[in-house]
């Protein structure tokens, strides 16, 4: 493993490229997008949603204003390990990195109460923003890798994590997903969205799992039950920025777990907006 | 396509001439605020206490932000205290409400029955920065990125999304 300066350097830069850049699969899907789109508008918003990845890769800046909450997925191989002094590396790496893009500097000061209602006052400083608990897991690859996500506000607000009883049909459960998420990007406005989706046997594991499918995003591979949701939710013509359009969702990314002898099934679902999800990794 | 360049602070016939589905780019000096600051806005509103802050709504723009170093773009004007708040900012004087979301349909009749309008802008931070000319603090320097800012804008562009009691939502 490098060594801390390295692993602070590393973590740093891998922040400022997470909140920074569009992968290439998105930006062939943002193309393939505005083809499909008919109407002006949405042709219009697609492509400047495109022009400010440009101007933000070009600079190193921020893609949205809401630069995100920092969350962290280690993955560790089968001879590495994460020691104590490697975890204050990342957390340190996170920090510089929140200086650098900039983070927004939205961390709430003081105790229990002030910090919910935010009576506490705003720190100044973007550093201040606390790290997300970490989620690590196992890779058979032999590394260990540092996957950088920046997690916004408003699909924190339309987003839902709750249990479906799916009456032993497949059917049920993608349709009550389609349901809920056509609730949500009708009222997220910044669509089109990526559609994350964790399905497992308690609230912890559908969210890591739906934290995973952020991670392991690719927009040029889709399942037949992630196209099937894409396809339904883009029924409702909610469209980019809400504004009409054949493009709600851009893509579903969806992981399932395994699962209880049970009728019922934990469904956790992000409409990660249309920045999202804002990654990058790092093997250190 | 056609975009309209149209200058803030508006008139009333500047207004009546915009309709849904136009693209704008606005220029001129506009407001900043949020969740936050919004309903401190209201109560300033009720006391009369603008004019000695040096604000006046007449015919003005509230882009639904937060201005910090990362630079500014829109958050969800349907937030309770953003869409909330806006019967009582159109009243005294705000003529355009910019942020993004759907509105309710009695937000959107209010505002059709006061000659205002709900523009749509992309939450398009790295280009908006490049547009910013200037930036002041008006109000509520206590609230951080949340104070009610007045900034001077060159060319963000938006749409039209509620004009005249019609919505696009």
């Amino acid at each position: 493993m490098a060594d801390y300066k390295d692993v602070v350097e590393k973590v740093a830069d891998c922040l400022v490229r997470a909140g920074s850049t569009f992968t290439e699969d998105r930006k062939q899907a943002y193309h393939e997008a505005i083809e499909v789109e008919d109407t002006e508008i949405a042709k219009w918003n697609l492509q400047t949603i495109l022009e400010n990845a440009e101007v933000a890769e070009r600079d190193r800046s921020p893609l949205c204003d809401d630069t995100g909450i920092p969350h962290v997925i280690i993955e560790v191989g089968p001879d590495k390990a994460l020691t104590g002094k490697t975890m204050d590396a990342i957390r340190e790496g996170i920090k510089e990195g929140l200086k650098r893009l900039p983070g927004r500097p939205m961390a709430i000061m003081g105790d229990d109460k002030e910090r919910i209602d935010m009576s506490g006052g705003i720190s100044p400083n973007s550093e201040d923003l606390a790290l997300a608990p970490v989620l690590v897991r196992e890779t058979k690859e032999d590394v260990l890798r540092v996957t950088v996500l920046m997690l916004g506000g408003g699909p924190a607000i339309r987003g839902l994590t709750q249990r479906i009883f799916h009456k032993h049909n497949i059917n049920v459960v993608l349709d009550e997903i389609v349901k809920r998420a056509k609730e949500a990007t009708g009222l997220l406005g910044c669509t089109p969205c990526a559609l994350a989706i964790g399905v497992g046997r308690s609230q912890f594991e559908a969210t890591s799992l739906m934290m995973e499918a952020l991670a392991d995003a690719d927009f040029s591979k889709q399942t037949e039950m992630e196209n099937y949701i894409t396809e339904h939710v883009n029924e409702s013509g909610v469209g980019p920025l809400g504004l009409g359009g054949k493009t709600t969702v851009l893509r579903t990314f969806m992981k399932v777990g395994p699962q209880r002898a049970s009728g019922v099934r934990v469904v956790a679902m992000r409409p990660a907006c249309c920045f999202e999800p804002r990654k990058a990794s790092v093997e250190l | 396509m056609e975009i309209r360049t149209i200058e803030a602070p508006f008139s009333e016939e500047v207004l009546a001439s915009l309709h849904v589905g136009d693209i704008v780019n606005i220029t001129g000096k506009i407001f900043a605020g949020r969740d936050a600051v919004l309903p401190k806005i209201v109560k300033m509103i009720e006391e009369g206490t603008l004019k000695e802050n040096g604000i006046d709504l007449q015919g003005g723009v509230i882009f639904h932000t937060a201005v910090s170093p990362a630079g500014v773009g829109p958050t969800s004007s349907n937030k309770l205290e953003i869409e909330g708040t806006m019967p009582e900012l159109t009243k005294a004087g705000i003529r355009m409400h910019l942020g993004k979301g759907a509105l309710k349909p009695e937000t959107v009749k209010m505002m059709g029955e006061n000659n205002t309008v709900f523009a749509v802008i992309a939450p398009v931070t790295a280009l908006l920065n490049s547009k910013v000319t200037s930036k002041k603090c008006l109000a509520h320097p206590e609230l951080g990125m949340e104070a009610f800012y007045e900034l001077g804008i060159d060319g963000f562009p938006a749409v039209i999304a509620a004009a005249h009691g019609e919505s696009m939502f």
